[in-house]
């Protein structure tokens, strides 16, 4: 009698979805979360109290834009997982490009919707002298820095010397700033909890995870084989492709992506090959030393973290697509005939039913974390 | 006749073609014998290098490596280093999507150019 009710009880518990060896590895790869903190070899000031500081004030600080209105926190915005909601930012003029998260951006390897920068640094600098966006100028940067008291204070606490030099204030600006920016991660989420206990044989914390969250992450590493893309503990590969999204921008004029990304990158002062890079060994430089630039890289876009983003509606590289529905929907019904004729051979329509495009939304929605984690401080100017 | 002989006991058994370190993978072609290995060991969206031994040693090796169902390949040209008597250092290759790529092994002499692939999987 007693083993009787065992086994019914056993029968109404909840229990996790069935998962192959190899859906449980392919699952496995989206972890562990969070990651540990690897210090930024090209970046001296990366991971220092001080710098995180510094470059925290400079995040907020509008005097770092032309019209003196205007941060980093005008298109990142902490309460938007660090973007703003629109489908293309907009900063002293309207962008071509939608403002992409910070959380988690310190495990990029490339910066931008283009990657047309190698560090945080460099792409902390790129929009401070971006006409459209903050529209500085290195002589600019370099008078503010100097001309505040406590700004200057906190430069030399973190760099020992304020340069005579404009343009390496300028990096150092951009190395603090990305200080800052390596501290913003995601927390934990409902998925991460389900993954570490199916690694584990956990079966009754696994099925706390919604079902229709569970039949979703089957597509997802399945058949939708969104995983070739969005792999790894931040759920992307890092590199770029044409996902069938236009790149036209508006009558004669284009987004060329990752092919002017690529020629940017070579052409940048601030690159990893260059004399600023603090690493004597170049020891994150090998992708710029070796990237090829190729006629198929035109309209390609790197791919996005999907961490926490249900915060970041609008989606994709110009903020065509209003909803995760709208995105899922993007590659169920995708044509090939939009993709590249030389171009990767991946992209094919996914013809999800209305629940499978359901379950799939579910899971993306579980990559949420429980949000609150940043903190703006009041600033005092208070250097010694 | 002594002379003969005198090479035949100096001349390598099978001309050892081996990389010192631990396991690394094999490849025999018509003409030549290539060993690899990578460091780190590969992973999806991770950098890494191949230390290789070919044998005979050709005047050229060039490496690359694809995917044939994806029709593309790696977005990184490898450098290759030639370190001598047929060792080679290959760097500069980053796999950056699980399933199957191919390495392929471009190996150049006297005129010819024999070109050798091997499969990997990643997952």
């Amino acid at each position: 009698m007693k083993r009787a009710i065992v086994l019914l009880l056993a029968a109404l518990a909840p229990a996790a979805l069935a998962f192959t060896d190899a859906e449980k590895r392919a699952i496995a790869a989206h972890g562990p979360w969070p990651p540990a903190f690897a210090p930024d070899p090209s970046n001296r000031a990366s991971g220092n109290r001080d710098a995180i500081e510094l470059g925290e004030r400079l995040f907020f600080e509008r005097r770092l834009s032309a019209n003196g209105e205007h941060a980093c926190s005008r298109c990142h915005l902490p309460e938007r997982n660090w973007t703003d909601g629109e489908a293309r930012a907009l900063g002293l003029a309207r962008i071509d490009r939608n403002t992409p998260s910070l959380n988690n951006v310190r495990l990029q390897r490339w910066f931008g919707w283009d990657g047309a920068n190698d560090s945080l640094w460099a792409q902390s600098i790129r929009p401070l002298l971006d006409a459209r966006e903050l529209g500085m100028s290195d002589v600019q940067v370099a008078a503010l820095v100097r001309g505040d008291a406590d700004l200057a204070c906190r430069y030399r606490k973190v760099f020992g010397i304020l340069p005579l030099k404009d343009e390496a204030v300028l990096v150092g600006v951009g190395k603090a700033l990305a200080a800052f920016q390596e501290t913003l991660l995601s927390g934990r989420t409902a998925f991460d909890e389900f993954r570490d206990a199916l690694l584990k044989g956990d079966q009754a914390a696994a099925a706390a995870y919604p079902d229709a969250a569970q039949r979703g992450l089957k597509i997802f590493v399945g058949k939708g084989a969104c995983n070739v893309c969005h792999i790894g503990p931040a759920f992307t590969n890092g590199e770029f492709h044409d996902t069938g999204i236009p790149f036209f921008i508006e009558k004669g004029r284009v987004d060329p992506g990752r092919h002017a990304g690529i020629q940017n990158l070579r052409a940048s002062p601030f690159n990893l090959l260059g004399a600023y890079n603090d690493d004597p060994k170049r020891s994150t430089a090998t992708g710029t030393r070796h990237v090829v630039l190729e006629h198929r890289n035109f309209g390609e876009f790197r791919t996005p973290s999907l961490r926490n983003l249900v915060l970041t509606a609008p989606y994709m590289h110009n903020g065509r697509l209003a909803t995760l529905r709208d995105v899922v929907n993007h590659y169920s019904t995708i044509s090939p005939d939009r993709l590249h004729a030389d171009g990767e051979a991946i992209l094919k329509p996914l013809n999800l039913s209305e629940g499978e495009a359901q379950d799939v939304v579910a899971f993306l929605e579980s990559l949420q974390d429980a949000g609150g984690r940043y903190r703006r401080k009041a600033f005092a100017p208070d250097c010694r | 006749m002594r002379n003969w002989l005198w090479l035949a006991l100096f001349a390598p058994a099978a001309q050892a073609c081996e990389l010192p370190g631990g396991p690394a993978e094999k490849l025999e072609s018509p003409k030549y014998t290539i060993v690899y290995r990578a460091a780190p060991p590969l992973r999806v969206g991770g950098h890494f290098a191949l230390e290789v031994a070919v044998c005979p040693a050709p005047s050229e090796l060039r490496v690359d490596a694809w995917m044939p169902e994806h029709r593309h390949g790696m977005n990184y040209r490898p450098s290759v280093k030639d370190r001598g008597g047929g060792r080679y250092r290959v760097e500069g290759l980053l796999f950056h999507m699980p399933g199957r790529w191919e390495f392929l092994f471009e190996l150049r002499a006297g005129g010819e150019t024999e070109r050798v692939a091997h499969a990997v999987r990643l997952e």
